[in-house]
């Protein structure tokens, strides 16, 4: 199988074919995903905007494998995900994903080093030492690794998740509204590393969101609408992706 | 409310419905034993009303002179058959007759004479009939069931001259289930005159008579007073008998529903700390729902009736449940004592009396209730706001109490050690009420300090698991450490069951391997001969026979008898229990432990004494003391002489207070002529196979002799220690399924309000099979919690016991049963793991976004 790569010569770390996915069954069913084709560069850090229910979420569980599709494919690198098992699934998401969550991304009984630590420690592997240094300084979150969740703000909170995605180097992030109940100076320092990790580090990040502020932080912002792709916009800024949504009816 | 309460219940069935188990088992246990009690009653008022059927009148003899005999006489019998008032009248009479069993053992048997009239008899033919000729016996089912033998064989007896009697088995007759029946010893039914033949002195115990008609009973009282002229002789009416037989009855009821309720007791207690759990978790939960309820404007009285109203209904349903099941466990019961009976299993009686019904219903639901309270007030402590907070953190807070924990903790086990040092000194029936409630003291301040054991206990058996299973490990560790009340409540119910369980094994155990050591280090023989009749020593001749064997080296005959020391006159203090040894036998086949002096063989007048009787009778080596027999059938005094003491032993319970050579015995003691025992070593190189046949050969002719080996009596005494633990294990078995019920309970409802949390760990990369894993981690950390510290109280508590039993003569050798207790610690693990299955498959069942979807 041949690598699926861009037009410019770039490697695709995801990528989407017709994807479709149905909820419900019947009178109530409900196409969250009605065919979606849509890629994503490595190195890029790209949101996904769209008005509410228009199938975001729906389309990065999909992306990231937590959730089953019921037509096309997915592929993350070049693993077509869509007819991997349970077992292989969570291999995937544990040695190539990292997670960003909205909420709860934090075990409470672990302190947040621990926190950091728990993907590589369930593959059994070491984190490079250098590389956690460098996460842990640039997040500010030195003086707060022995503490546990219930102790830390809930901007600490989703800069241990943040640290925790990245400190495995996966092969993409996927964050869902990771600034979503954030004020807006915790979610400006959430924003910085994440675009940090893209530009320096050459980390792959989708992202998931509402703001449209947080939205221009990213290379490329595509928009979905009733579940379908409804366009894109690169080198996006707060206005101008406020003008697509408006555009879209949101 | 009613509305919002009964919403809540069916949202909330399923998770109510193993907690209502829990509840439903201990109520059981209790209508059990109620029941079970019950029927045991009535059993037995039948089996007595049997005895006072049809009686008008009762003579015995009161108030018998000294040196009288307690026996109603044939004359008086005779005189009261006379009597014109009299329609009929019977002596009863029963003697202890020896029973030849299959290998022509003698065993101790009861023969009862079967009243002549049929109006007055008490036993009800099962099998054949009653005897009607002098050599007919019927026999008591039980015992013909034990004895192997069926109507139409011949049954032996043995009678006073050692001579055996031959009789044929006519037919079986049935006793009334009663409390007594799992003690009394076997029973056969002759006619008068057969068992007149067995009786060293004529006469009844009691006399009983059926009024002529038309006389009352209180005239047929007046007219037999008249008549019956043996002195001490006593009349009283049948209705004033019935009244006795009731309340003596009484007096002794209740042994076995007594203990059986200890049992139901631990079984509700476990059953309302699983329920206690369930309703804190539940609060927890509904933090949000309740606190919505408050924005709406419920007050703090409406949610706390809301949450007990809740506990009321649970406890109702599930007494309910418990009822019918403890009619079950009730019939079950009498089969399984009927079986043990080895009888034909009379009817099961199943009453149900309203109290029942009453206790069944109030247990329950106080109990429910009682275990809901502090959860409902802490469910109206939820302020209004909680309901904007995000995921309720249902940790429990435990420092800020601890200072007190400790120190309610401290008071309760030293109340608790008291107690059960008591429970050991004392020695009657209350000890078992003291150290039952010494045991439960122990407990209470071990649940008290529960919560804060749970962190380092934790810490302390997570680690290995978390070493071995990787990351699930660590993560149950520290899910089983997050909520130490939690935790500690779901343990505790275990460690209630495991506590009580191992402190009766170490103490079982602990004697019996005091007696075993006592058995090897004192007595090395091969085998003892005994007399296998409490009265009748064995031949002289037999130990002759013994010794001339081939196979056996040495037959030491031993012979005991109490002597008194001059200067304690009549004082207790002042009798000395002496066994008389041949020579050559100390140090061989007695080995007492020396403690001053030298013991090697005893000379004539050489008297060794144990260090007990020495402290009791000032008595050392080297002093000489004047020694009087005292004959147990004159009760005067016998020979004298003077005896000097040469050494003194370490008290040890199978030799008395002192030992003297068999001359020197027989000086004291002329009038023995037999021996109480025979110890037979055998020679070196005889196989235990071939030295038995050749002792049994020896024995063959004597009836009365029995060969015990030590190993046989070891196997025995074992025999009966698993006996016992086997009963203890059933009843805490029950206990311990409710706590087991208490681990799935609470780990169903955690796996629930860890929804999100798995689904985060999964999404990070935490397999299927490592989410059960961890679950059953952690089942099986709060199973070893409960298992262990239950065996450290059990077996702390063990010690207190062993050490308050012993005393100066036995130092109780404390044993810890270490392959039961691995049994024990693996079962625990096993059963862990099962408990933990459901709630394991559910989490991993759960798909992620699903999860991650619910608030
Ligand atoms: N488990 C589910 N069962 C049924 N329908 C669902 C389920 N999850 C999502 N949907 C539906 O699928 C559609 C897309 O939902 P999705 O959560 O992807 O929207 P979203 O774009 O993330 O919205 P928001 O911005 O509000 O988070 C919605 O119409 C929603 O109602
Ligand atoms: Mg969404």
């Amino acid at each position: 199988m041949s690598a699926v790569v861009s037009q410019l010569g770039t490697r695709t770390a995801v990528a989407a074919r017709d994807l479709v996915k149905v909820y419900g069954k019947g009178d109530t069913a409900v196409r969250a995903l009605a065919g979606v084709s849509v890629s994503f560069a490595a190195g890029e850090f790209t949101a996904i905007m769209g008005p509410s229910g228009s199938g975001k979420s729906t389309l990065m569980h999909c992306l990231a494998g937590l959730d089953t599709v019921d037509g096309g494919s997915v592929h993350i690198g070049d693993t077509d995900i869509t007819h991997l098992g349970d077992r292989e699934l969570t291999r995937l998401r544990r040695d190539r994903i990292g997670f960003v969550f909205q909420a709860f991304n934090l075990l409470p009984t672990l302190t947040a080093r621990q926190n950091i630590l728990l993907g590589l420690e369930l593959a059994g592997r070491k984190a490079d030492q250098a590389w956690l240094d460098t996460i842990v300084d640039t997040l500010g979150l030195r003086e707060r690794l022995d503490h546990r969740p219930t102790e830390l703000s809930g901007g600490q909170q989703q800069r241990v998740a943040c640290a925790r995605a990245l400190v495995a180097r996966p092969d993409v992030v996927f964050a869902d509204e990771p600034t979503g109940n954030l004020d807006s100076r915790s979610g400006a320092e959430v924003l910085d590393f994440l675009r940090m990790s893209v530009r320096r580090l050459n980390q792959t990040v989708i992202m998931v969101t509402h703001d449209p502020v947080a939205a221009s932080y990213a290379d490329r912002v595509v928009l979905i609408a009733d579940g379908a792709l409804a366009g894109e916009i690169t080198q996006p800024t707060a206005d101008s992706v406020l003008a697509a949504l408006a555009h879209l009816g949101a | 409310m009613l509305a919002t309460i009964l919403a809540g219940l069916r949202a909330r069935a399923a998770r109510l419905v193993l907690s209502s188990l829990a509840i439903a088992l201990g109520v059981a246990f209790v209508t059990g034993t109620q029941v079970l009690g019950a029927a045991l009653d009535a059993n037995a008022r039948d089996g007595l009303a049997r005895h006072a059927r049809n009686v008008d009148a009762r003579i015995t003899v009161d108030a018998a002179e000294p040196g009288q005999s307690t026996l109603v006489s044939p004359e008086t019998l005779a005189a009261v058959r006379r009597a014109p008032e009299v329609a009929a009248a019977d002596g009863r009479a029963y003697r202890e007759v020896p029973l030849l069993d299959g290998a022509g053992k003698a065993v101790p048997a009861v023969a009862v004479a079967l009243e002549t009239d049929q109006r007055l008899r008490t036993a009800d033919p099962v099998q054949g009939h009653l005897p009607t000729g002098p050599t007919e016996i019927a026999m008591q089912d039980r015992t013909a069931a034990t004895r192997g033998l069926t109507v139409g064989q011949q049954v032996t007896l043995l009678g006073t001259d050692d001579q055996p009697r031959t009789f044929t088995l006519v037919g079986t007759y049935q006793q009334a289930l009663t409390r007594s029946s799992l003690y009394t010893s076997d029973q056969v039914l002759l006619l008068p005159e057969a068992l007149a033949a067995f009786a060293d002195q004529p006469g009844f115990t009691e006399v009983v008579a059926v009024a002529a008609a038309g006389v009352s009973q209180e005239q047929l009282v007046r007219a037999l007073s008249a008549v019956a002229t043996q002195p001490g002789v006593a009349v009283t009416t049948g209705a004033a008998y019935t009244q006795q037989l009731l309340d003596t009855f009484g007096s002794q009821a209740g042994q076995i529903t007594y203990i059986l309720t200890g049992f139901a007791l631990v079984a509700l207690v476990v059953a309302a700390l699983v329920i206690y759990n369930t309703f804190t978790i539940l609060v927890a939960q509904r933090t949000r729902e309740l606190a919505l309820l408050r924005c709406v404007g419920a007050d703090r009285g409406q949610v706390f009736r809301a949450v007990l109203a809740e506990a009321v209904a649970m406890g109702l349903v599930a007494a309910l449940f418990g009822l019918g099941g403890g009619v079950g466990v009730s019939a079950l019961l009498q089969l399984s004592l009927g079986a043990f009976g080895g009888a034909a299993v009379p009817a099961v009686r199943t009453p149900v009396s309203l109290t029942t019904v009453l206790t069944a219903l109030g247990v329950g639901v106080l109990v429910t209730v009682l275990a809901a309270v502090l959860p409902a007030r802490r469910a109206t402590r939820v302020p209004p706001v909680a309901a904007m907070r995000g995921q309720p953190d249902s940790s429990g807070e435990v420092a800020r109490t601890s200072g007190w924990r400790v120190a309610a903790a401290l008071l309760l086990a030293l109340a608790g050690a008291g107690a059960l040092v008591l429970g050991g000194r004392i020695n009657n029936e209350t000890s078992i009420t003291v150290t039952g409630a010494g045991t439960m003291l122990v407990l209470c301040a071990a649940v008290t300090l529960g919560p804060l054991l749970v962190g380092p206990v934790n810490r302390v058996l997570g680690a290995l698991p978390a070493l071995l299973l990787g990351v699930p490990a660590k993560l149950a560790a520290a899910n089983a450490g997050r909520n130490p009340r939690r935790t500690a409540a779901t343990m505790a119910a275990l460690m209630i069951g495991v506590t009580v369980v191992s402190m009766v094994n170490v103490v079982a155990t602990s004697a019996k391997a005091t007696v075993d050591a006592e058995i090897d280090q004192q007595l090395p023989a091969d085998y003892t001969i005994t007399s296998s009749l409490y009265d009748r020593a064995l031949p002289t001749a037999l130990a002759d026979q013994l010794a001339a064997l081939d196979e056996v080296a040495t037959a030491a005959p031993t012979r005991t008898g109490d002597i008194r020391v001059d200067g304690a006159a009549e004082n207790a203090a002042g009798h000395l229990w002496l066994m008389g040894v041949g020579d050559g036998v100390i140090g061989t086949l007695v080995r007492p432990e020396t403690a001053t002096g030298q013991l090697g063989s005893l000379g004539p007048d050489e008297l060794a004494i144990s260090e007990q009787a020495a402290k009791r009778t000032g008595l050392a080596v080297g002093s000489t003391v004047p020694a009087v027999a005292v004959s147990t059938e004159s009760q005067g005094d016998g020979p004298r002489r003077d005896l000097r003491v040469v050494a003194v032993y370490r008290d040890a319970s199978g030799l008395g207070d002192a030992l003297v050579g068999m001359d020197t015995f027989t000086g004291l003691h002329p009038e023995q002529t037999g021996y109480d025992s025979i110890m037979v070593k055998l020679a070196d190189g005889v196989s235990p196979q071939a030295g038995r046949a050749a002792v049994e050969r020896v024995t063959a002719a004597t009836p009365i002799a029995r060969i015990d080996s030590a190993a046989e009596t070891k196997a025995e005494l074992g025999g009966q220690l698993d006996q016992l633990l086997a009963f203890v294990w059933a009843l805490v078995g029950l206990a311990v399924v409710i706590a087991l019920f208490g681990i799935t309970n609470t780990l169903t409802l955690s796996v629930l309000e860890r929804t999100r949390e798995s689904a985060l760990l999964r999404a990070l990369g935490l397999t299927r099979g490592q989410l059960r894993l961890m679950l059953v981690v952690e089942a099986v950390l709060m199973a070893l919690m409960g298992s262990v510290l239950g065996l450290v109280l059990g077996i702390g508590c063990g010690w207190v016991m062993t050490e308050s039993l012993s005393s100066a003569q036995t130092q109780m050798l404390f044993t810890v049963p270490y392959g039961q207790t691995g049994v024990l610690l693996l079962g625990a693990v096993v059963a862990a793991v099962l408990s933990s299955a459901l709630p394991a498959r559910r989490a991993a069942r759960s798909s992620v976004v699903a999860a991650m979807a619910t608030a």
